[in-house]
């Protein structure tokens, strides 16, 4: 078990920088994923922490040590690609040991460390197969199962679930988060998949072409994302963004958009009275915004927008609702399937003024941050 | 219920045209394995009949000509002579081709486009013309008319194919597999002997099978570098030396145990050979 600790990372293709200038500390047994969209340079450096990749610039530390220049083979790792890449020529048995045998740990040992895992992951009865024999979620186990018995220091993991059915992913998450209870290894876990992430790590490190955007608990990103693209990211469905204008007098404090008069909470208003006239970038969550129906959550500072439905998406416990106002500007979000709604309904609806992030339309950062 | 007949309508006419064109295909085919395996089966008074026609079949088929064979000293000579030759070019083959298909195959080697193109370049000289330099070279360097000489020749001569096939077979491991195992610890050369040489093995097998056939049935190669050293000569020399001097019953079953190989194996690989072949050559 040990840290890992990315200084100043750059990673350059011919004249393409794929990461560039990025650091992250993760701590000794952190579960911690690298989220983001396809391109965005997490499984690069994933890789570069493998050894698989050139470190271009910058330092990596793992367990304290230098580890730039450390082959893959001696680096104390392990790692699951996404294709599982078990060996066709070998069973599960042989699979497993495989590193071991390359390591010359002895046989006892070695048995006793197939026991622990096959027991550890389900796998007893499956020895003697070959991968082409058992089934996807049985491969995604023996090559976590492979990866370890080698006791590593760090487990890296290239999106392992993404071959998996949706049923099947959902067990493997839980047995993910069990089995990093018990063995404790620092895992580092590349996804494009948000629920992944958000379920199954402590921290997150949202990436976005080859830098971080955010590292922090999924909470925190969910709740104040940092930047644009972290409240782009991270939701589902995705957040509703807005240009829109400060306007803050005695009476009300709010941002003026074109899909109507946002008002914020009186607490924030407080922060930003010097902000009056300046443009600002506004995301407000489709969870976050309330039919008018749902008297219990309305308060006395909240602004009603005028809405005509346009389409309505069954989620199965929740509807989606697209609505436009009259200056044609869609607003995204969610009602009860208890809520009678019909297309082409008129309807009124508000935004928690509690809720609603607010970005500089330069830095693309949150203000309140 | 009556099965629908797919076959296109054919008349009368037609019908006889391409019955008698595919008989003709046939006999032009077996036509001479017919008489190979006719005359190794002859007896004397099959063959020489005074004047008689011979007969389509023999009047007494007689295995006695092989059994006659195989108490030949000569023959033992030669037949053992081809088997030395043919599985030591495919030893060297393989030893000097797969690790040449894997560096091809795997690694991103500058001029790569240029090597493939030398490697093939002995295959597009017809045998006749590229014999000549490489007699003047192996009588140089000493093994012309011996052994080894013959050998080399052969080796030559399949290495293209041993090399194409083989990259092919190397190209087809999925790449994730070596970095798997260099991430659990193996070094270059154990993820090559445990891991990409086992996967490579059908691809490389059709390889040497290969190897073993051109090597058995070659004739120019040999004939130029033993000529005179009569020790040395293969199957195909011997045949080619007695040609005139022995009786066709004999030569037939020669020229019958020269082909068994040839097709046994063909049949037994062909699945490979296609698929080797292709996937070395086509990307």
């Amino acid at each position: 078990m040990a840290d890992v600790v990315l200084k100043s990372f750059t990673k350059k293709y011919g004249s393409f920088t794929a990461i560039e200038n990025l650091s992250l500390e993760i701590n000794d047994g952190e579960f911690v994923s690298l989220l983001g969209p396809s391109g965005c340079g997490k499984t690069t450096l994933l890789r570069m922490i493998a050894g698989l990749e050139t470190i271009d610039g910058g330092e990596l530390y793992i367990g304290g040590k230098f580890y730039n220049n450390m082959p893959s083979q001696k680096r104390k790792i392990a790692m699951v690609f996404q294709s599982y890449a078990l060996f066709p020529h070998m069973s599960v048995r042989k699979n497993i040991l495989f590193g071991l045998k390359i390591n010359k740990v002895p046989q006892a040992e070695m048995s006793r460390k197939l026991n622990w895992v096959v027991n550890l992951l389900h796998l007893g009865g499956l020895e003697e197969r070959f991968p082409r024999e058992i089934s996807g979620g049985q491969r995604q186990r023996v090559a976590l199962a492979r990866a370890l018995v080698l006791d590593p220091d760090v487990l890296l993991l290239d999106e392992p679930l993404s071959n998996l059915d949706a049923a099947l992913r959902e067990t493997a998450i839980e047995e993910l988060k069990r089995i990093h209870r018990q063995v404790g290894t620092t895992i580092i876990y590349v996804t494009h998949n948000q629920v992944e992430a958000m379920s199954m790590s402590e921290r997150i490190a949202l990436m976005n072409v080859g830098h971080v955007e955010q590292f922090e608990k999924p909470r925190m990103i969910y709740d104040k994302p940092k930047t644009v693209f972290s409240g782009e990211f991270i939701g589902s469905p995705p957040m509703n963004f807005y240009n829109g204008e400060f306007h803050i007098d005695d009476v009300s404090t709010g941002i003026m958009t074109s899909v109507g008069f946002l008002k914020l909470d009186a607490e924030r208003a407080s922060k930003i009275r010097e902000l009056h006239g300046r443009k600002v970038v506004v995301g407000v969550r489709p969870q976050h915004v309330y039919f008018k129906g749902h008297h219990a959550r309305r308060r006395h500072t909240d602004t009603d927008i005028e809405l005509t439905v346009e389409l309505i998406e069954n989620l199965g416990d929740r509807s989606l609702v697209v609505g436009k106002n009259k200056n044609g500007t869609i607003l995204r979000f969610l009602v009860t399937r208890d809520d009678e709604l019909h297309i082409e309904d008129k309807m009124s609806v508000f935004a928690d003024g509690r809720k609603i992030h607010l970005f500089d339309p330069s830095t693309r950062l949150n203000i309140f941050d | 219920m009556a099965s629908i007949d797919r076959k296109l309508p054919m008349t009368a006419g037609k019908r006889v045209i391409w019955i008698t064109g595919l008989f003709l295909a046939v006999f032009v085919v077996m036509g001479p394995v017919y008489l190979l395996v006719k005359y190794s089966i002859s007896d004397i008074a099959s063959i020489n009949t005074g004047g008689e026609p011979i007969p389509l079949w023999p009047y007494n088929p007689t295995l006695s000509i092989y059994a006659y064979l195989f108490t030949d000293a000569r023959f033992y000579h030669v037949i053992i002579n081809s088997i030395i030759i043919s599985l030591s070019t495919v030893a060297l083959t393989l030893l000097l081709g797969v690790p040449a298909a894997y560096v091809l195959g795997r690694f991103k080697i500058p001029g790569r486009k240029t090597i493939l193109l030398g490697i093939i370049s002995v295959r597009l000289f017809p045998d006749i013309a590229s014999v000549i330099p490489v007699v003047q070279l192996f009588i140089k360097i000493g093994v012309y008319q011996t052994y080894f000489g013959v050998i080399l020749a052969h080796t030559l001569l399949s290495l293209p194919y041993v090399i194409f096939i083989g990259m092919g077979a190397f190209e087809s491991i999925p790449k994730d597999l070596e970095q798997q195992a260099w991430v659990m610890g193996a070094n270059r050369f154990q993820t090559f002997i445990k891991i990409l040489f086992p996967l490579a093995v059908p691809g490389l097998a059709a390889a040497a099978i290969y190897t073993f056939l051109l090597s058995w049935d070659e004739f120019i190669f040999a004939y130029f570098l033993s000529l005179g050293k009569q020790e040395i000569f293969t199957l195909t020399l011997y045949l080619n030396k007695i040609k005139y001097a022995e009786p066709q019953n004999l030569l037939s079953a020669i020229s019958v145990c020269l082909s068994l190989p040839v097709i046994i194996f063909s049949l037994m690989v062909q699945r490979y050979m296609v698929a080797g072949l292709s996937s070395g050559s086509v990307k």
